[in-house]
């Protein structure tokens, strides 16, 4: 039951001066599971795409199967709160959807919506709020008290608490600091591989793509460019220039040793396994 | 969300959007105040005619009006209802057990709907047609004489100017809140009354909360930019009359005229 995007197409006000048309003929099958990174230039559909997954956005043509409920371009889809139980969509800036006035109520919404009775979403939520590193003792602080970084983690885990099979972040890391966006994406990673949640993840930055991720979308323009995964993604130096894609250090320094004679092979793709590489060359 | 025709700007280029905002501004309400004279079917038929020549002539497709005048129609609606009930002059000419129709009810309806879809058109030929921003300046000269009664004009006209200019960020901001908490379950549509308060607490919180916020930092930012209530400030963007604004304005009150002719005409 994997997620499927067959000829979708997206425009935005049709039939008005405004018309845009944001997604042309997707294509696009991602497997169950995986840590899947969706990149582009801003303006180029992600969010709109992602937007599609958990059917607050229709297509105007095409069809969009998330795993066994379809949507079909032209047809009213019907079970919208079952997709949304489980697809988890966390937004740019999550924080601002923080409403009620403890945090454990506000992670508690979520689950409660979807018919968990109050002492289970209690209990699910003191789970969520410690596996996105709320202390117990913020438990009962306004939102409102907490600095940025810590309420978009409890907007995290108002998402996470509602149990879904797929989770999607649109720019989770965006405006946090360097430690805080890495333990935010160790974050997904962990409940990736410990839970099984297949994490789709739109992102700009390429190091997090690289260390994080399985796969990789490129969107260009409202069109799917190329999806692939992240070895072969990133061995394609050239590529990369081309779309303007900033590559991660680490392959920068591999294509400056490949200039100058010392070629390494594309699955080293993190730190330590390139100082060894390069050390057993320098032996030889 | 994003479906509000009414008072929306098209951003195309034509004789209408080239228009000084104050020439508008002033033809317009010259034209209003026409539509309120008493001149009857011909002087609307003449109006109509003319404004949808300016309506073709300013690049708008006449859907577009018709979509501005949807909010309206329950209205419309509403005053049939009340005026078949109310007037009982003229002629009967429709009996239903205890229901009775005069033509003069339903000649009193017919001059509100047409007065308003009037109105209507006109007021989006404005909006439709002048950017917001440039409204505001047109706004503020045309206040400027009430500064004399120490009204502040130019606090007004900034005030108004600020507003507009958040309505977009807002409706942005609502759309992705609304999407969010959809994303969490709400459902804005269906449900109880208690669930529908929750729903809309989910909404109305938070926007309260990032209003607070956005006004918080423009203030900031303003200041930074050296903004000082009441300071003297002179302008980057200087409006110019043109021969067409001449023209606009003439033409608005030659019609006014000629409504007041034609009232006065079917009068005596």
């Amino acid at each position: 039951m994997p997620i499927r995007f067959e000829k979708v197409d997206f425009e935005y006000s049709p039939g008005t001066p405004f018309a845009f048309k944001a997604l042309k003929n997707i294509d696009l099958e991602l497997a169950m599971g995986k840590m899947t990174a969706i990149i582009g230039a801003t303006g180029s559909g992600k969010t709109t795409l992602v937007q599609h997954l958990n059917a607050l956005l229709l297509p105007t043509a095409g069809k969009v199967t998330v795993l066994d409920h379809e949507i079909k371009a032209g047809q009213k889809f019907t079970q919208v709160k079952e997709l949304r139980h489980n697809v988890g969509l966390v937004f740019q800036f999550a924080e601002y959807q923080l409403f009620e006035e403890t945090v454990l109520k506000d992670v508690c919404f979520g689950p409660m919506n979807f018919g968990v009775s109050e002492a289970d979403a209690i209990e699910i939520a003191r789970r969520s709020l410690l596996t996105v590193g709320i202390p117990e003792k913020s438990f009962e602080k306004s939102p409102l008290e907490m600095s940025g970084g810590q309420k978009r983690r409890v907007a995290i885990a108002g998402i996470l608490a509602m149990k879904p099979k797929i989770l999607v972040l649109d720019e989770p890391t965006a405006g946090l600091d360097p430690q805080g966006a890495e333990s935010m994406m160790e974050l997904f990673r962990k409940v990736n591989k410990n839970s099984g949640i297949t994490v789709l993840i739109v992102t700009h930055n390429m190091e997090h793509v690289l260390q994080y991720c399985d796969d990789v979308v490129v969107m260009e323009k409202g069109e799917l460019l190329m999806q692939t995964d992240i070895e072969t993604f990133f061995e394609n130096y050239e590529y990369m220039e081309k779309a303007n894609i900033n590559p991660p250090a680490i392959i920068r320094f591999k294509e400056l040793l490949k200039k100058n004679g010392l070629e390494i092979a594309s699955d080293v793709l993190d730190i330590d396994s390139l100082a060894s590489a390069v050390a057993r060359r320098c032996k030889k | 969300m994003k479906n509000i025709t009414l008072g929306q700007y098209i951003p195309l280029d034509s004789f209408f959007h080239r228009l000084d905002p104050r020439s508008k501004i002033c033809a317009m309400l010259a034209i209003l105040i026409a539509i309120f004279v008493p001149a009857g079917f011909i002087g609307y038929g003449i109006m109509a005619v003319i404004l949808v020549r300016c309506v073709l002539l300013a690049k708008l497709q006449i859907s577009f009006v018709v979509k501005a005048m949807k909010p309206m129609v329950m209205m419309m609606f509403f005053l049939t209802i009340i005026n078949i009930f109310v007037i009982k002059t003229g002629n009967l000419i429709y009996t239903l057990g205890p229901i009775t129709i005069y033509d003069d009810a339903l000649k009193q309806t017919a001059y509100i709907v047409v007065r308003l879809a009037l109105m209507i058109m006109t007021t989006t030929l404005l909006t439709a047609t002048t950017k917001p921003m440039d409204m505001t300046l047109g706004i503020e000269d045309l206040l400027i004489p009430l500064e004399k009664l120490k009204v502040p004009t130019h606090d007004i006209a900034m005030m108004i100017a600020l507003a507009l200019r958040f309505i977009p960020t807002l409706i942005e901001e609502a759309d992705r809140i609304l999407k969010a908490q959809a994303s969490r379950g709400v459902d804005f549509e269906n449900g109880s009354l208690k669930e529908k308060i929750s729903a809309i607490l989910s909404l109305i919180v938070p926007m309260f909360v990032s209003c607070f916020q956005r006004a918080d930092d423009l203030a900031d930012a303003m200041e930074a930019r050296g903004y000082v209530v009441g300071a003297k400030r002179v302008r980057y963007k200087q409006l110019k009359f043109g021969w067409g604004d001449y023209v606009v304005i003439i033409a608005a009150n030659l019609i006014l005229a000629g409504m007041i002719y034609l009232a006065i005409v079917k009068g005596s």
